[in-house]
């Protein structure tokens, strides 16, 4: 079963990966990070990767609807020459916090990385 | 006169301290990657060589709570678990490598806990710290973290919720809903907000809420603040204040003057 350094690795082997985090969207702390952060700063990506993150999961505009598990899945921000995918984790207990994969768009696969991004996230917490 | 006076924003504590660091003598601690147990007001800080492995405070649920709050965990299997073991942190580390858990989800909720703790052990207090060299705290399977990152965590914390709303007071005093009337409609309230509002009784502090809920302390003050600054909630006002006691043998109306002469003569005479 996977730690949270054994599951940002895996996340950096997608092709493309510049860099990852698992970040705490309610406090912005960086709970853990492996790999480049835009700007150099992993602990100020965190804090507006949070910002954006927490935005998505409180407004209801951009909620399931019905019982989905969590209301929302996924953030993807694309730029000139990148990607960020935000993937909430599902957890059985309280908490807020969500993967940040950073991606390099001329090697990087969006849809590939989004699939594999969303079982690293299930695989954390469920095993 | 008015019952209910909104009282100024505390002042702040230790501030010039805070700039440099939050506990100097946790500073040292680190730099010499002590071993042992700081025992602190608000709470207690489990450090091996030098980095913290564990945290505890009574205003933070423990990581007990957060796993069992909402079925993660059985109650009798951390029971077990604990029955079993010296302290929390031992506990944890036999639900890990008993794979009762994934490995994920015990080390994010164990992260979380310390943070949270911490936070408030680390928080301005009004008596000295004091460390005990220990060698029960080892650095173990769970992840432990460098003090610095804890006091670091820990004052953007601070910031974070002096920025949502700059008055502490909403923090530990048991809490009442308010009508926010006379402001602008108030900002919609989210789920997790809708979940703490539905605590708040006039008894429970945001600490009791948090317990209630099996959420991080830190993260239900978050949304503690946001509501009062959404004028959703307010402090209850402090109990009035009680009338000075009534001595029980009631002092005599006609002291004896010519004793506290002499006595006053005396101690001059001393």
């Amino acid at each position: 079963m996977p730690g949270i350094d054994e599951c940002l690795l895996e996340a950096m082997r997608l092709p493309g990966a510049r860099g990852a985090a698992l970040v705490d969207w309610t406090s912005g702390l960086a709970l853990g990070t492996v790999g480049e952060a835009p700007g150099g700063d992993h602990e100020t990506t965190a804090a507006e990767a949070a910002e954006l993150a927490r935005m998505a999961a409180e407004h209801g505009t951009f909620a399931a609807r019905g019982d989905a598990p969590a209301p929302v899945e996924d953030v993807i921000i694309s730029n000139g020459d990148s990607y960020h995918l935000l993937r909430f984790v599902d957890t059985s207990f309280d908490s807020s916090v969500f993967l940040h994969l950073w991606l390099g768009r001329e090697e990087g696969n969006l849809a590939l990385a989004r699939i594999r991004l969303g079982e690293m996230a299930a695989r954390l917490v469920l095993g | 006169m008015s019952a209910v006076r909104t009282p100024p924003p505390a002042l702040p504590v230790r501030d010039k301290r805070a700039v440099r660091a939050l506990s100097p003598m946790l500073t040292r601690l680190a730099e010499e990657r002590a071993t042992g147990v700081l025992v602190r007001e608000h709470g207690v800080l489990h450090l091996a060589e030098g980095r913290v492995v564990h945290a505890e405070s009574p205003l933070a649920p423990g990581l007990d709570v957060l796993l069992t709050a909402h079925g993660t965990l059985a109650g009798a299997a951390w029971q077990r678990a604990a029955a079993r073991t010296p302290s929390p942190l031992h506990a944890a580390e036999l639900l890990l490598s008993s794979g009762v858990l994934p490995t994920g989800a015990l080390e994010l909720c164990h992260l979380d806990a310390l943070y949270d703790a911490g936070y408030f052990a680390l928080a301005p207090s009004s008596t000295p710290g004091r460390f005990r060299y220990d060698h029960t705290p080892r650095l173990g399977p769970l992840p432990s973290v460098p003090v610095v990152a804890l006091e670091h965590e820990t004052l953007r914390r601070r910031l974070l919720l002096h920025r949502l709303w700059p008055d502490p007071a909403a923090d530990s005093a048991p809490l009442i809903r308010a009508a926010p009337a006379g402001r602008t409609p108030a900002a919609p309230v989210t789920p997790r907000q809708r979940a703490v509002l539905d605590r708040v009784d006039g008894l429970r502090t945001a600490a009791d809420i948090a317990r209630n809920l099996g959420r991080q302390a830190f993260h239900t003050l978050v949304d503690v603040r946001r509501l009062t600054a959404a004028g959703q909630i307010a402090p209850a006002p402090a109990a009035p204040a009680a009338p000075p006691p009534t001595p029980l043998h009631q002092v005599t109306t006609d002291p004896d003057i010519a004793l506290l002469k002499r006595l006053r003569d005396a101690l001059e005479a001393l």
